[in-house]
Parts: structure tokens; sequence; C-alpha cells
């Protein structure tokens, strides 16, 4: 009999529960441990902050799934790995403490045969002063920030409705950050709700963005084959701003933000300010806090985790510059080094460097976005280590690791511009693969696949999105037969 | 190699990406985004290419 612990029930670690659990006989124990009670379909947040989905269409609470499913369930957070055991015994665990209602601060360890980090971002809203839901900015990074996010957003329409202009700012609130998807996102639902609402006129919607180019998305950018010719995702997504007058500011990293007005610097070193009277910035994603210790109790945290938190995996580390950068470097089993039986995927592991080109002010400020790895290569890369897992436990330690490289798979990126079945639209992107290869393809990616299309059908496309993810997030009838 | 530069408005003020050089839709184009028939055969393509990406990529 083995044990499999899976730390984390976003995309990553519930797919990878699922898939075990379908993969894996009865007598194999499968146990995933999570601070929430509830599975979020993230994506969709965005739309709870514009007031357009309640909080529980995109939440669902995860144990009844997981009892039906005989999976185990902890409502606690991870605190610290053990991957060689302690005094009492050389299996590996990990130390939990437990956020449910019922147990709330109660400690237990927890052994495993084999371990799965899922534990996806902590939001590092502390790295930018005074940004946040507790300091003077909104986010839609969860269901419950998304709701505050509409509330905030109905009070700004009320007042343009008396006529009153007023400033909305959207966009990432560090230079670091990554997801900007989901701002590029958001500003166009914000725009689509004051259109509805008729005050469009009176509202300055502006973009504030650590991307150095519009339509980076922190991938590098894309380049599309439009009617036999090369288009960028720059143009393509200038494109949209132009058209619905939303202002952008590119390379920006955000230093503070005070009650009504955001301090930022720019790529070549200048400071601004810029007024608001709503904003929703993304806060940097940082890895949980997570301790890891050898069997004496000494600390080896930092032969697990990178510094920023995230968990080492079979990428290459090696610092070079982005010239050197190489589809290679990117992991393809998730795998720690030096551990045959502890992966992470998702957020969790740790990538070996940018996909855009990092940038530097003049001041010595980092500007550059983080790689994106939410969405669908989460969810393969969840199903991809099971699969390695449930080899391993049918056929032995020698059975071959499965693999999905960033730098191999593709990506959907459907962004949402406005609501509406008739009157919404999206900016559906693929591409193939996510991180660029230029030693493959002469524009980075394979330009069959790499697409970027808008109009109503991205909107259906990003809806059906919503349902077909819940439904298999919910473990319901034929789950397994809707990809990741 | 940016295409479309940020600026500093005459005057003060944010600097700006200048969006003066990205494409504007046409009427056509807009009304096509939003024509149910053609997006729905839009909507059908979009779904294969990613069922397509599925089959090529993901492992």
């Amino acid at each position: 009999m083995a044990e499999v612990l899976i730390l984390g029930a976003g995309v990553s670690g519930h797919t990878a529960a699922l898939h075990l659990r379908r993969l894996l006989g009865r007598e194999h124990s499968v146990t995933v441990v999570s601070p929430n009670s509830q599975w979020n379909w993230i994506p969709s947040n965005i739309w709870v902050g514009v007031g357009e989905m309640a909080k529980k269409d995109v939440v669902f609470p995860l144990a009844p799934v997981y009892a039906r499913k005989n999976i185990g369930f902890h409502q606690a957070k991870a605190v610290a790995i053990r991957p060689k055991g302690d005094a009492n015994d050389s299996r590996g665990a990990v130390d939990v403490e437990y956020t449910s209602p019922e147990r709330t601060g109660a400690t237990e360890r927890l052994r495993y045969d084999y371990l799965i980090n899922a534990t996806g971002p902590k939001l590092r809203f502390e790295a930018t002063e005074g940004m946040g839901p507790d300091g003077h900015t909104e986010s839609v990074c969860t269901a419950d920030h998304a709701v505050e996010a509409n509330e905030k957003l109905r009070k700004v329409i009320e007042v343009l409705k008396t006529g009153t202009p007023q400033t909305l700012v959207v966009g990432m609130g560090h230079g670091t950050c990554t997801c900007e998807g989901a701002a590029f996102e958001y500003v166009f639902n914000v725009d689509h709700e004051l259109r509805e609402a008729g005050v469009r006129d009176l509202a300055r919607v502006v973009y504030l963005t650590n991307e150095a180019a519009l339509g980076d998305f922190g991938v590098d950018g894309m380049v599309f084959d439009q009617q036999g010719f090369q288009t960028t995702s720059e143009l393509w997504t200038g494109s949209l701003f132009r058209e619905r007058g939303v202002e952008a500011i590119l390379g920006a990293h955000v230093n503070r933000v005070d009650e009504r007005t955001i301090h930022y610097e720019t790529l070549d070193g200048s400071v601004h300010t810029l007024e608001f009277d709503f904003a929703m910035l993304i806060p940097p994603f940082g890895g949980v806090p997570l301790k890891a210790y050898d069997a004496d109790g000494n600390d080896i945290t930092g032969e697990l985790f990178a510094p920023s938190g995230f968990m080492k995996v079979d990428a290459d580390y090696t610092a070079k510059p982005y010239e050197e950068w190489r589809a290679e470097d990117w992991p393809t089993t998730y795998a720690a080094p030096g551990y045959d039986n502890i992966w992470a995927v998702g957020i969790a592991f740790a990538p070996p460097h940018q996909i855009s080109k990092p940038q530097k002010s003049p001041n010595g400020t980092v500007i550059a976005p983080s790689p994106p790895r939410t969405g669908m290569p989460s969810g393969v890369m969840g199903k991809t280590v099971a699969m390695t897992i449930a080899d391993r436990i049918a056929h032995g330690p020698s059975a071959a690791p499965h693999t999905a490289s960033m730098a191999r798979m593709g990506a959907a990126c459907v962004a949402s511009a406005g609501t509406g079945l008739t009157k919404g639209s999206a900016a559906a992107m693929t591409m193939l693969p996510v991180v660029p290869d230029y030693q493959r393809f002469t524009t980075g990616r394979d330009e069959r696949e790499t697409r970027g299309e808008l109009g109503l059908h991205g909107h259906w496309v990003k809806l059906m999105l919503h349902y077909l993810f819940l439904y298999k997030a919910k473990a319901y009838l034929g789950w397994q037969l809707i990809p990741e | 190699m940016s295409q479309l530069t940020m600026h500093e408005p005459a005057g003060g003020g944010d600097p700006i990406v200048d969006l003066s050089k990205a494409p504007l839709p046409t009427t056509k184009t807009l009304r096509t985004r939003r024509n149910v028939p053609f997006q729905f055969l839009r909507f059908v393509a979009f779904d294969l290419r990613i069922m397509r990406m599925v089959i090529k990529g993901h492992h």
C-alpha cells in the first residue's frame, strides 16, 4: 500500500488527486491538504469582480467531492516538509496546521510515500506598500477579493452617474508580477460595464503594467498569422486598447500606493504618480512559506526551495543571459532534485528564468514579468505527475517518468473583454509552445497553432470552459474525458 | 522592437502608449465580431484548434 500526499487543491493539485484516485487501486491512499475548504475556478473571478457572476458560481466545497471519490482531505496548511522523515520514522512527512473551524491551530505530522507540492502562490500584497484589500487597491485573485472589487466598482459607477469624472486603474502592482492576462481581462470587463451603465465617457480607464510591450503577457508576446500576414500580439492588443479608449502605461513598477495615488517608476527610470478613484492591482506571487528539515531537524529549506519560495525541480537553474535561454532549461518531470518521491507542479515549481526579456530601470529596479504557469499548463503538470506516480507504484521505481515541458506544451488563453451571450467578446489566443523555442520555430512558436482572434465566440469559449472545468473539478460522470 | 511606444503628453501628465499606430478595426470587422452565425463557426474552429493542440502538445 502506498500513500500519496498532495499539498494544494488548486487546478494542478486537484487534477493530480482526481487522476491518482482514478489510476490507483483502493489499497493505495490519496490525501489532499489544502487550507481552503472550497475549490475556486479562478479565471471566472473576473466576472465576479464586475458583478456578472456571484461568488457561489465560481466556488464549491471540496470535502463532499473528496468524500465521494474516497480521497482523504485535511483542511490545513502545510508548514514544513521532512523528506527524510524524523527520528521516529524514516518515511517522508509533512507538518500541517489545521485551518478548519473545528480544528484551527491544531498540528499534525502526515507521512507519505509520494508527495506532490501544488501549493500555488502566496499573494504578496506586502511587496508594495499600500496595495491590496487591506490597503487602497482591489484584487480579483480570490473570489472574496473579487466580490469586494465589484462592490467598490459599483460605488464608482454611482459616482459617475452623478456626472463626476472618475479614474479607474487596472494592472500590475509590482515590477515582477505575473498573470498580466487577468488584469487585461479585468480592464476590458470594467470598460464593458461602464459602457453598459452609460457612463464610459466620464471615466478615464488606465491599464498600468510591468510588461515592456502591450500583448507581452509575460510570455514574450506572440506572432500570429493573420490572413496570410504576420502580426504581433502587441499590435493586435493595441488595436483593442485604441478601439475601447483604454490608456496604457508600460514597463511600470509600482513603489507605493496612497489612498488615492499610485507612485510608480517606469523602465526609463522616471518616477510618476497616478491619481485614482478605483484601482485593481494584481500582487506579485511568491511560494507559500514552507520550511524543510532533514531527519536530524536541520534546516534544509535552501536545498529544496529557491529564494522566491518556489520548489526547485528538474530545471536548469544556471544563471545565464536572455540570449542563452533555451527550451531545454524548462523542467519536464517536475521531480525535486535528489528526491525520487517529491514533485512540484503549477505555480509551486521554481521556473528557471522569466520568459519575457527581463529589464532593469537605470535605478536598478527589476521590471520583468514572471512566467505564467496557471490554467492549462498547471492541469497538464498535475496529470503528468499523477501518471508518473501511478506507474511507479504499479511497475516499481524504474518506471520511466511522464513528461510535460512548458517548452513543448500549448495553452489557450481566453481573455474576456465583456460579457453577454450576444454582446460579449473575448480575445481568444492559443500558443504552442508556451515557452518560445527559437531553435525550432523562427517566431518562437508553431505559427499554425499560435493564433489570436477577437469576437463574440471568445466569450462563448470562456463560458464553456467555466462550465466544463467546474463539471470536471466536481468529478462528475466522464470528468476524465475533459482534457486539462 | 516595440511598435507601440510610450510618450509623455505635451503639457505634462502620465506617460502613455501612443496607440495611433495600432490598427483600428473597420466597421465590417466590428460587425463580423458580433455576427452570430459567423461567430458560431469561429467557436467551432477555436474548439477544434484547442483539441488539436491538446493532442499535439500536451504529452
